[in-house]
């Protein structure tokens, strides 16, 4: 009855992985783009119905964060996000159920310039407890001592049809938390240039700026 | 063939043996065989062949899962085995096909209307089986801590420790959980699976690290590996809920653990229509299916006329699970009413239904119900004092011998006995009577009892099969 997908749960797991035809996949998407408070927001409404939502800083033009909608068949729809922190959960215990202890470890990607990283903050261990490997599905995080355990999942290779290479990643760790980079390799840089200039062809929607808005009305 | 069959019941009651033992806690099945050929005493069932063929071919029916909306009546005496066929369908039928039982009188609640009882039963009767990708987390127990209030009233704080062979964590619990946790005695050791999305906890078994813990075991201890891994995995799961629980998930604002404390009220009807257009989207969209499953009414001539009426239109909706009614009246008032009728129920709603008739057993089929149930009630007996037994069980109701069984092994044990004798059953039966002699007796001592002259106005009261 039950079959395991050895898909772990890293942010923004159920992706469209097609390699090479990644561009093609966004570009034939409807788009909408909205410039707030010095971030670019893009939201793709895809033509195999999901939706996904981009903010790419305005100075850098780096993705700041990104996020994957899924509808739960039973309880509705949330976001998934992929890249970016985690969205701050306000649900009381009683009404989840279970969740993690917030001093369990906790996983958060973002992307710079020229690298992908990860933080697993709440990890309190000496760095050589950690090892980092590169495998053919991601990158597992591993601890010497059996206290954390993690496969990471790179979509940003898989989209451009690369495999994790071992050479590129490399891991720190400080203030209680483990820095795992990985440099991009060309063909993502590539990739990534691709996406932005679609993306900055997208003329935004004009939102009415209510803080300097003429004071035509006066609420009482 | 026959020590077979009972080697193989012995083994099935070593799994599902559970600590108490019911009126129908013997049968396991209909007992019929791959023709639906009934076999004459089978997964506890004996006698009432063509009944059970009946209810075998019944059983087609719902496997299919085509047809909607019908409904069988199990008309026959008290005692001759309704419940028990009912009883038998719902094991045949496994888990995966929703069986909702309930007794006529439970509608008449102060907490929710008939028609509202009615519809949610008739709602926990057909199944979605949705197919979705869950969260489930996976590891063994190594610590439960549940910390009360000083007080004693408030909420408890719960921490579970997980931990598979890479891994360890801390999950935090909200009450209801805690109550789940409890309720499954889970403790450090135990290897489980929580389904983060419906909040059940299943045990897989005992760590095998943990097997020296104890010198004794039960004979279910399961030993598993602990999981290697991730603790949460993400898992393609195919589960099947009612549109009951859909219903109680989205119409509270607490979700899905309302389904655990039971308290759902009554649901708006938006909601339902609601969850009926959602189901039949998944449906087109292929994510669920609908499985039509069993509502059975014991005691249904307990139903009023208003309910009739409302059964007989909800059986018309293609999404009508089949129901089964069994009744023991013969021709009567319809409740509500001060027409007649057959089994008291409307001639419309009779139209509409298949009645199977169950017949009183005979003295062959008696002892051997009584066989069985010494079997289940773990008393041994005697081959003359069956006979004796049996002999009451046809004077006076074979649900009077079975009274009779345990009553009498605990006699038979004081002194000092394995076996039941004739006279322990003697004994019994001078102990306690059945119910002619105790309306003998009240006949004869009518004048010494307290509002003795009312006593003409007692042909009115109702006498209920169990």
């Amino acid at each position: 009855m039950i079959t395991v997908k050895s898909q772990p749960p890293v942010a923004g797991e159920n992706l469209p992985i097609t390699s090479s035809n990644w561009i093609a996949y966004l570009s034939s998407a409807q788009k909408s783009c909205l410039v707030e408070n010095g971030v670019r927001k893009v939201h793709y409404n895809l033509p195999d119905g999901k939706e996904m939502v981009e903010e790419y800083n305005l100075q850098t033009n780096v993705l700041q964060r990104r996020m994957w909608k899924v509808s739960d068949t039973v309880r509705g729809e949330k976001w998934n996000v992929e890249v970016g922190d985690q969205l701050p959960q306000f649900d009381n215990i009683d009404s989840v159920g279970i969740q993690e202890n917030s001093t369990a470890p906790m996983l958060s990607k973002r992307i710079t310039k020229t690298n992908i990283e990860w933080r697993i903050r709440n990890l309190p261990y000496a760095r050589d407890v950690y090892s980092v490997t590169a495998d053919d599905d991601g990158i597992t995080v591993r601890t010497s001592n059996k206290k954390y355990f993690k496969k990471i999942t790179v979509p940003e290779l898989n989209r451009v049809g690369l495999q994790t290479d071992g050479s590129l990643l490399s891991f720190t760790h400080q203030f209680n938390t483990l820095i795992i980079t990985y440099k991009k390799p060309p063909k993502v840089l590539e990739m990534e240039a691709k996406v932005l200039e679609m993306v900055k062809t997208i003329s935004p929607t004009k939102i009415p700026d209510i803080k300097n808005a003429p004071d035509q009305c006066k609420p009482s | 063939m026959a020590s077979i069959a009972a080697a193989k019941v012995q083994e099935v009651r070593e799994i599902t043996r559970i600590e108490r033992i019911g009126a129908h806690s013997h049968i396991r099945g209909l007992g019929l065989d791959d023709s639906l050929e009934p076999r004459n005493v089978s997964q506890g069932m004996v006698g009432q062949l063509t009944a059970r063929r009946a209810a075998g071919v019944v059983l087609e029916m719902i496997k299919e899962g085509k047809i909607a909306g019908r409904a069988i009546l199990l008309a026959g005496q008290p005692g001759t085995g309704k419940t028990a066929i009912a009883m038998g369908m719902a094991q045949a039928l496994g888990q995966d096909t929703p069986f909702t039982s309930m007794a006529g009188s439970e509608i008449y609640s102060l907490e929710m209307g008939k028609t509202e009882a009615l519809t949610q039963a008739i709602r926990k009767s057909i199944g979605v089986r949705i197919k979705e990708e869950t969260e489930i987390i996976e590891g063994e127990v190594v610590e439960v801590q549940v910390d009360r209030p000083a007080t004693g009233v408030g909420t408890k704080v719960g921490k579970l420790t997980l931990k598979t062979t890479e891994m360890e964590t801390i999950y935090d619990l909200g009450g209801k959980m805690i109550e789940c946790i409890m309720k499954e005695k889970v403790q450090a050791g135990d290897v489980i699976t929580i389904d983060k999305a419906t909040g059940k906890i299943s045990k897989l078994g005992r760590s095998f690290t943990r097997a020296r813990d104890y010198d004794a075991t039960g004979p279910q201890t399961r030993f598993v590996q602990c999981p290697e891994g991730e603790l949460q995995k993400r898992k393609e799961v195919v589960h099947t809920v009612s549109l009951h629980e859909v219903d109680v998930i989205n119409s509270r604002t607490h979700g899905f653990l309302a389904l655990f404390s039971g308290d759902t009220g009554e649901i708006k009807a938006e909601v339902r229509e609601q969850i009926n257009a959602k189901v039949a989207e998944w449906r087109e969209e292929g994510k669920a299916e609908i499985v039509p499953g069993v509502l059975f009414i014991d005691e249904v001539h307990m139903l009023d006329i208003e309910c009739f009426s409302f059964l007989n239109r909800a059986l018309e909706n293609e999404m009508a699970p089949v129901v089964i009614m069994a009744t023991n009246r013969g021709i009567t008032r319809i409740r509500g009413t001060n027409y007649m009728s057959p089994h008291g129920i409307p001639i419309d709603l009779l139209d509409r239904m298949n009645i199977v008739a169950t017949k009183p057993y005979e003295e062959k089929e008696l002892k051997e119900i009584l066989k069985i149930r010494c079997e289940e009630e773990d008393c041994e007996m005697s081959d003359d004092a069956l006979t004796v037994l049996t002999r009451i069980a046809g004077e006076t109701s074979l649900r009077y011998a079975i009274q009779l069984i345990t009553t009498s092994g605990l006699v038979s044990r004081k002194r000092k006995s394995n076996e039941i004798q004739m006279e322990d059953i003697k004994r019994v039966y001078s102990l306690f009577l059945d119910e002619n002699r105790s309306m003998q007796f009240l006949k004869e001592y009518q004048d010494e009892f307290m509002f003795n002259d009312i006593a003409d106005a007692g042909d009115a009261m109702d006498v209920a099969d169990g």
